[in-house]
């Protein structure tokens, strides 16, 4: 992918992350069952959500290195 | 020996292995103001990933976190997202301040401000709200160090004495070393403070409930409210959306924007280091997981601590933990208070000369690193004196300062990336964004939808900017290429096709 629709799509992502965590895209997930490892399905969200933030981080990475170098 | 005896003396012994590696480490760094303030610009990955991580992570994620899930459940997840989100563009904009920072010789966020908008009146009102901002933190901080001595040691080690013991050490590794003691000493902290969060987090649930199923299980059926955003004030009423959403996007806009940030990227020994420590920033934000379960843990908990922020060592002391394990628990929190607390003394002393006094006054390196040294006493002992005060209002003070610092994010991004943008207008904008945001602060029920201040102020700030810039005269287009360049557009990643 090219640096510049890495960065337009990690813009559009982190603007999805605002979304569904502020009212009122957060609706849809804020609820408790079905509970993953025991904890609320919205408490699991936002963990799921930070820890594929850090996929998408480490992929961008390795967009911009590869483009650095050139 | 007696129980609080032993716990006594796992703390001494982990206050005396961080003032060991405190002092140790300043025996590397240079003499000179750079060497205090930035540390020769020489930080290593591993060094980097803890600064940050230590440094955000304060005695609030690790006492307030539990205190929050337990008192106003779910209202505590808004920190879980916030933190990503504010360091995300951190990977853009931090090797960008770097750079800056390394051309021009820039050691603080001010410098690079009034670098690029010129003016001492600028220079001494981003010292000003940096200091206002920093100070009820420190004290904060303080008082977590002394709230958890005083309990764990069944009150045989005072409040006075355990915050001013902890602290005073903080002064003597910061004096003696700078900025490269806060580095190694916050990477030993920083471990402790993981591996402490995740065994009491996995722990104390097991213990009392048998298990993180079963304990979310009683609690929907005794306290549903308390699982879902936006969860309850502190006052125990249900939080608004406007309140709740709003507090995420000040907090992770207010992040990137506290000084100690921009002087921890000045200190990075490369632009790649910086990446690196954003992309491997949200392992360290899910240690707020197991800081939750900690909190949740209480909530069906027969007795009552005095106050919510107190919650975690009231759990480790009444759930049968050996001695031994409570000291290290302590040690962690600790860890979390002073990890904090040193970068920010740190910080606010280099600011107040280096931004506060230094346009007005001509000082040798020699002086000014003199006078950093005095002014770590004068801040520690303010903040000191106010974590005695139990009635201080700083402490509410502090709530506000993210309004407060999060209109530094204007300016900033102007400097960095706007050509057009204006010393007037920057000035102007910083004025009636801060003003309105102390304004809504101090006059709560007035704000709009419960929206924080901060986003009030920032409302009226960016309109202000943008209109007084445009309506004054442009900077000089060489002037502005120090800032502003680097040849690609930060979106499009095209070259730019500036003057």
């Amino acid at each position: 992918m090219s640096l510049r629709w890495t960065r337009w799509a990690v813009a559009a992502y982190l603007l999805f992350f605002v979304a569904a965590v502020t009212w009122p895209g957060i609706l849809p997930f804020n609820r408790v069952e079905p509970r993953i490892f025991g904890m609320p399905f919205v408490m699991a969200w936002h963990a799921g959500l930070l820890m594929f933030t850090g996929i998408v981080l480490y992929l961008v990475d390795r967009v911009e290195s590869r483009e650095r170098k050139k | 020996m007696e129980r609080w005896q032993v716990i006594l003396a796992v703390i001494v012994v982990y206050l005396a292995v961080t003032l060991g590696i405190g002092l140790a480490a300043g025996r590397r760094s240079s003499k000179s103001v750079a060497g205090f303030v930035a540390g020769d610009r020489e930080f290593g990955l591993l060094v980097m990933y803890f600064v940050t991580g230590a440094s955000v992570f304060s005695a609030f994620a690790f006492l307030g976190g539990p205190g929050w899930a337990y008192s106003r459940g779910a209202a505590a997840f808004y920190i879980l997202s916030y933190g990503v989100l504010g360091m995300a563009p951190w990977y853009w904009i931090g090797p960008r301040v770097a750079r800056v920072g390394r051309r021009m010789g820039y050691v603080t966020q001010a410098q690079l401000l009034v670098g690029r908008f010129p003016s001492r009146f600028l220079s001494v009102l981003v010292a000003t709200l940096t200091v206002v901002a920093f100070v009820p933190y420190i004290t904060l901080q303080m008082s977590g160090a002394g709230i958890v001595i005083e309990a764990v040691t069944d009150g045989h080690v005072s409040f006075a004495v355990g915050a001013g013991v902890a602290y005073g050490i903080v002064i003597i590794y910061v004096l003696s070393s700078g900025v490269v003691a806060v580095g190694w000493t916050n990477t030993f902290q920083g471990i402790f403070m993981l591996a402490v969060a995740w065994a009491l987090g996995i722990y104390l649930p097991y213990r009392l409930y048998g298990g993180i199923g079963p304990m979310f299980e009683q609690i929907a059926a005794a306290r549903p409210e308390l699982l879902t955003p936006p969860g309850l004030t502190k006052s125990g009423d249900p939080w608004t959306w406007g309140g709740y959403s709003t507090a995420i996007l000040v907090s992770a806009i207010g992040l990137q924007m506290w000084p100690h940030l921009f002087m921890k990227a000045f200190t990075a020994r490369s632009d790649d280091i910086i990446r690196r420590t954003v992309i491997l920033f949200p392992t360290f934000q899910l240690f707020l997981i197991p800081v939750f379960l900690i909190g949740f843990a209480g909530v069906l908990f027969p007795e009552t601590p005095p106050d919510p922020d107190f919650i975690l060592p009231f759990l480790v002391l009444r759930t049968g933990l050996p001695a031994l394990v409570v000291g290290l628990f302590c040690a962690g929190a600790l860890s979390a208070s002073m990890s904090t607390g040193d970068a920010l003394l740190h910080g606010a002393a280099s600011v107040v000369v280096e931004d506060g006094v230094r346009p007005f006054m001509d000082l040798s390196d020699k002086q000014r690193r003199t006078m950093m040294r005095v002014l770590i006493v004068v801040v520690g002992l303010v903040a000191y004196w106010q974590a005695l005060d139990a009635e201080s209002s700083l402490v509410q003070l502090l709530l506000g300062s993210y309004g407060i610092i999060c209109q530094l994010a204007p300016p900033v991004l102007a400097a960095l990336y706007w050509r057009r943008a204006t010393t007037a207008g920057v000035v102007a904008g910083l004025l009636a964004g801060a003003g309105t945001a102390v304004f809504f602060f101090l006059s709560g029920e007035l704000r709009p939808l419960d929206l924080h201040e901060g986003i009030l102020g920032l409302m009226v700030h960016i309109p202000v900017l943008i209109g007084v810039s445009l309506a004054t005269p442009a900077q000089d287009a060489e002037h502005v290429a120090h800032f502003v360049e680097s040849g690609t557009d930060p979106l499009t990643g095209r070259e730019a096709h500036h003057a």
